[in-house]
């Protein structure tokens, strides 16, 4: 008698391919983010000596005190005041830098009241404030040394 | 003349792309997928700025105000290099050494900011001061977008 052997095809099992694809779709479904997080941009400068030479004499000095109550240039002021207040200066000096002293008591938040409005200058006046510095608590002590009064209090 | 007896055709759902479809959506996933490396609960302070978005891969700095087991608040510091999820760090001296671990690589790798609005000033003010000595020079102070109401 002659046996005749029956030929398997050759293929690959691609049964279970839709239930593993659809199982990592849910996987990234459900753990991706889409960039929840913003901010604002802030630089800092390279921590050089050089950087006692600002002319403070020049620059707009804005004070803050604890509750979110704001001097700019040792006048009380609004936050909706600084940008109309600061807008003739900056016409003249585009690059004037503006001084932005926090007191170590004022929280987070008030600070950041304050520099939101001024980075809001290209939308209130038409013109970006560009030139922000933010003394830290090192950068004081430097300057009290050198001038022997702090000069932002 | 006789006329045919019209076929049947079977009714069946076209599964022939569904393949494709599932790949797509794959290689979609895959590529916008951001895994958070914080998740610490923060109450950020407003902004009316459109915030600038965060890159992939920035540090993470954070000062939170935190209930502790007594029911009173303490200040924890995390950090996270952008990859790992944050950890606690001790005290800014700690969070120095983490700093400067990455900005000896890339002096201008971005740095995200998040403090609690209420925390005081003087706190943030030792941060920025650690950060300035390790060399870090791009911070992105994280806000939660303030939108007029209605």
């Amino acid at each position: 008698m002659k046996l005749v052997s029956k030929k398997s095809e050759v293929e690959i099992p691609t049964a279970s391919m839709a239930d593993i694809a659809f199982l990592l779709i849910i996987f990234f479904m459900v753990t991706t983010v889409f960039s929840a997080t913003k901010g604002l941009d802030f630089k800092l400068p390279k921590d050089e000596d050089e950087q006692l030479d600002t002319e403070t004499v020049e620059a707009a000095y804005i004070k803050v005190h604890p509750g979110g109550a704001v001097e700019v240039d040792r006048q009380p002021m609004a936050l909706d005041q600084i940008l109309p207040y600061l807008q003739p200066k900056l016409e003249r000096w585009p690059d004037k830098p503006i001084i932005l002293y926090t007191l170590p008591e004022a929280s987070y938040g008030d600070m950041i009241a304050v520099y939101d409005t001024l980075k809001q200058g290209p939308q209130q006046i038409g013109m970006e404030v560009t030139n922000i510095g933010i003394p830290t608590h090192r950068e004081i002590a430097q300057y009290t040394e050198i001038f022997g009064y702090n000069p932002f209090d | 003349m006789a006329i045919h007896k019209s076929k049947d055709v079977k009714a069946y759902i076209p599964t022939a792309s569904m393949a494709d479809i599932a790949f797509l959506l794959i290689i979609f996933f895959m590529v916008t997928t951001v895994f958070q490396v914080d998740k610490t609960p923060v109450n950020l302070p407003g902004s009316w700025m459109r915030p600038t978005e965060i890159p992939r891969k920035a540090a993470f700095v954070v000062l939170a105000e935190l209930t502790s087991g007594a029911g009173g608040k303490e200040l924890v510091y995390k950090f996270s290099d952008g990859v790992d999820t944050s950890h606690v760090v001790p005290d800014t001296d700690a969070l120095y050494f983490e700093v400067i671990n990455i900005t000896g690589l890339n002096p201008l790798h971005p740095f995200v900011i998040k403090i609690d609005k209420d925390v005081k000033y003087s706190k943030v003010d030792e941060i920025l001061d650690a950060m300035r000595r390790a060399g870090a020079q791009d911070l992105i102070l994280m806000t939660e977008q303030k939108t007029v109401p209605g």
